[in-house]
């Protein structure tokens, strides 16, 4: 397990963009934690053309 | 979550509505409750449970009376009553009010089955309150379900959570607790995202980078299968694993068994023969007896004949050295022996007459003759009859010895046989022999598939490559592949976090259970908690690590020291680094509420596990009898208690029962007589 990055290497090496994509993807994904039943994709997509228009 | 209150109508023994206050804050997180056998501690952590989740645990009896059963008795026919949990707490920022409740119309003296309903309801920081909508949901969120176990727990029953068999599921909740779920989630949607990202790009970008694209495409297919699969054989590997572990357990209690069965069929067979020793030895007393015993009355009988004859004898009445028969002869013959003439009425003849009446006769001498050659034999038989019975006696004593002798061993060794399954040994080394071939042909095709999912690894790796040096001159298909290119590095940051996560999760775990146990434990053992989840104690004997038995206690403390782990890890796992950026203050913190805390440990351990208790978690409801909770556990908590409480036992039981607790001084009603049985919750502080 010495080679795996930490969690902070491998955040610092994201880009500006695939860094906020990433927050984004859990804050979604977080937020309907409790709706087993949700699917995230559309929301996900629309996420990445905020980001990438 | 931190609880503000719990409220309980009707609820099992508790009637009407009553209420116990368990705000705390940092610096005093405990609530202890006390509660006699009986009077309602499992109930109260039951009502926990079955107001967030609607169950009950295992030991609570009679799940269906959930009407206290004097306010179920007094209600008429055709009415119905109202039972309830409302369980407010705040979590993340928010505060929550949780209601389960039902009510049931009374058809007859037996309770029929509850339907009740949950509502939830939340306030924000703003005060503007709203109904969640769906709040079962909600709930599993803020503390899923399978988690809660660390959290609400029976202390005698803690120990199930290291038991064998038990570390795939605690894997998977603490996972949950440990906020990696999001991560899964996400990990499951984008490769979904990405699909119709590419399908764009396919749309737009032309044959080269479509044809790139269909390829991709494949791939992705294979790998998500070949992932399927994985987990799929995974699954299979861990299930074979646990049915071949189970077989080389049944197979050593057998090897274990063996002997003992072995001695046990020998100690049956001598038994069966020790037995027919002992029988055979009576019978030949009984015979013995039948047909012999009447030699042992004759001792005087002998004598006496003996003494008759001899005075007899002395007497000169028998027997006489002359037999009757032959004076008779004489007197015919009218001749003496010695020649002389028997004339009848001469002096020879009356002589020898007189003689005659002397003589004995023949048949008496001879009878008299075999009577005294059989008194002395019969003395010998009397002394042989009462050595023989001797040595039966003697022989019956030492098989009556040996039979109840054999009879102990025989229970002794059937105990020790009753607990063990033997089943047939060929059978079960058959079956280990096919589950370890199974397990290794799944092995091998996990091999396989793993070797696959590198090489189609790869293979996406090289045509993403190419996708992004194709040509591709639209606008929307340079987007698209934009897009799906930042999809696809979100994607591998989030696999590499979950991987270091998941790592780093059970490193800190096993560092901190390390610790909690060092505190708790006077004994050298040491815990870990392997890549595999499992929970060991191991002992270093001499530089080599020997695992040490988990009795009950060392279980106990071993489960405790894991909660507290869990406890704080979920607490410290969510600062500082991390994806989601900054947590809420209280994000991860959950309370403890734990029935019959201390369960069977002894005095030194319970005060050792109460002064950890304090430290455990960030608040804390202990339940516990006076037995468990006076003493050294009241002095070591009190200093951290918040609320002090006492749940009432109100009781029908004849005579005098009524019993005080003594808590900081003061005495406050413990158990008392009433006219209906209930338990009713007292504040103290």
């Amino acid at each position: 397990m010495a080679d795996r990055r930490t969690e902070r290497q491998v955040l610092e090496e994201l880009s500006p963009e695939q860094l906020a994509l990433l927050k984004r993807v859990l804050e979604i994904e977080r937020a309907k934690l409790h709706i087993t039943a949700y699917d995230a994709t559309d929301d996900l997509l629309a996420a990445v053309k905020e980001i990438i228009p | 979550m931190r609880l503000h209150s719990i409220t309980l109508t009707n609820f099992r023994q508790f009637r009407g509505k009553q209420t116990l206050d368990l705000t705390s804050d940092a610096i005093k997180p405990v609530t202890l409750v006390f509660g006699a056998n009986g009077a309602g501690k499992t109930t109260l952590l039951n009502a926990f449970t079955w107001g967030l989740y609607g169950n009950m645990s295992d030991d609570v009896e009679q799940q269906h009376r959930m009407i206290t059963d004097s306010a179920w008795r007094a209600l008429p026919i055709g009415d119905s009553i109202e039972v309830a949990v409302e369980i407010r707490f705040d979590h993340e920022g928010h505060e929550y009010r949780v209601l389960r409740s039902g009510r049931l119309r009374k058809e007859s003296d037996n309770q029929g089955p509850l339907s009740a309903s949950l509502q939830m309801w939340m306030t924000g920081s703003d005060g503007a309150s709203e109904v969640v909508e769906a709040p079962q949901e909600k709930i599993f969120t803020i503390l899923p379900v399978g988690v809660s176990r660390f959290f609400f727990f029976n202390g005698e029953r803690i120990e199930n959570l290291v038991k064998k068999g038990a570390y795939a599921e605690v894997q998977k909740d603490i996972k949950v607790l440990l906020d990696l779920e999001q991560v899964e989630r996400a990990l499951s949607h984008l490769p979904k995202v990405n699909r119709k990202l590419t399908d764009e790009l396919k749309k737009h970008g032309g044959e080269t980078a479509s044809a790139i694209q269909d390829a991709i495409d494949a791939l992705t297919d294979r790998q998500t299968k070949a992932k399927d699969k994985l987990v799929l054989i995974e699954g299979d590997i861990a299930e074979l694993t646990e049915e071949r572990d189970a077989t080389l357990e049944l197979l050593r209690q057998h090897n274990e068994a063996a002997p003992i069965q072995t001695d046990r069929d020998a100690v049956s067979r001598e038994l069966d023969e020790a037995r027919a020793s002992r029988d055979a030895a009576l019978t030949e007393r009984a015979i013995l007896v039948a047909t012999k015993g009447f030699q042992a009355f004759t001792g005087e009988l002998g004598e006496k004949t003996k003494a008759v004859a001899d005075n007899l004898y002395q007497k000169g009445a028998l027997p006489a050295p002359l037999k009757r028969e032959f004076v008779d002869q004489l007197l015919d013959e009218r001749a003496c022996i010695c020649g002389t003439p028997l004339e009848e009425n001469t002096p020879p003849w009356t002589h020898v007459t007189e003689w005659r009446q002397r003589a004995g006769l023949q048949a008496v001498e001879t009878a008299w003759q075999r009577l005294s050659g059989q008194i002395a034999p019969l003395a010998a038989a009397r002394t042989s009859l009462r050595e023989s019975l001797a040595t039966l006696l003697e022989r019956i004593q030492t098989e009556r010895e040996r039979v109840s002798r054999l009879e102990a061993r025989k229970s002794e060794l059937d105990g020790k046989l009753k607990d063990s399954r033997m089943e047939g040994v060929q059978q079960l080394e058959s079956k280990r022999i096919d589950l370890d071939t199974r397990i290794a042909t799944k092995n091998q095709q996990k091999g396989s598939i793993i070797a696959e999912l590198d090489s189609v690894t790869r293979e996406i790796v090289q045509k993403a490559r190419e996708m992004s040096r194709a040509q591709v001159t639209d606008e929307l298909a340079q987007k698209a592949r934009a897009r799906s290119e930042l999809v696809l590095a979100v994607k591998k940051a989030l696999e590499d976090i979950l991987a270091y996560r998941e790592e780093d999760m059970r490193r800190r775990l096993d560092a901190e259970v390390k610790e909690v146990f060092k505190g708790i434990t006077f004994k050298p053992y040491v815990p870990t908690l392997n890549e595999g989840f499992e929970l060991t104690l191991h002992q270093n004997v001499d530089g080599v690590e020997l695992p040490v038995p988990k009795s009950t206690g060392e279980n106990q403390i071993l489960s405790l020291s894991f909660v507290a782990a869990v406890s704080k890890l979920a607490r410290e796992i969510r600062k500082g680094g991390r994806a989601e950026g900054e947590s809420a203050v209280d994000a991860g913190t959950y309370p403890i509420v734990m029935d019959a805390a201390f369960g069977s440990l002894d005095q030194d351990y319970q005060e050792a596990v109460s002064r950890a208790l304090a430290k455990m978690a960030p608040q804390l409801v202990v339940l516990v009898s006076k037995s468990q909770g006076l003493g050294k556990v009241v002095d070591e908590l009190l200093p951290y208690v918040s609320h002090l409480g006492v749940i009432e036992a109100h009781t029908t039981a004849p005579g005098d029962i009524a019993e005080d607790i003594e808590l900081e001084g003061m005495a406050y009603p413990y158990i008392r007589s009433d006219e209906s049985d209930h338990s009713e919750l007292k504040v103290i502080k």
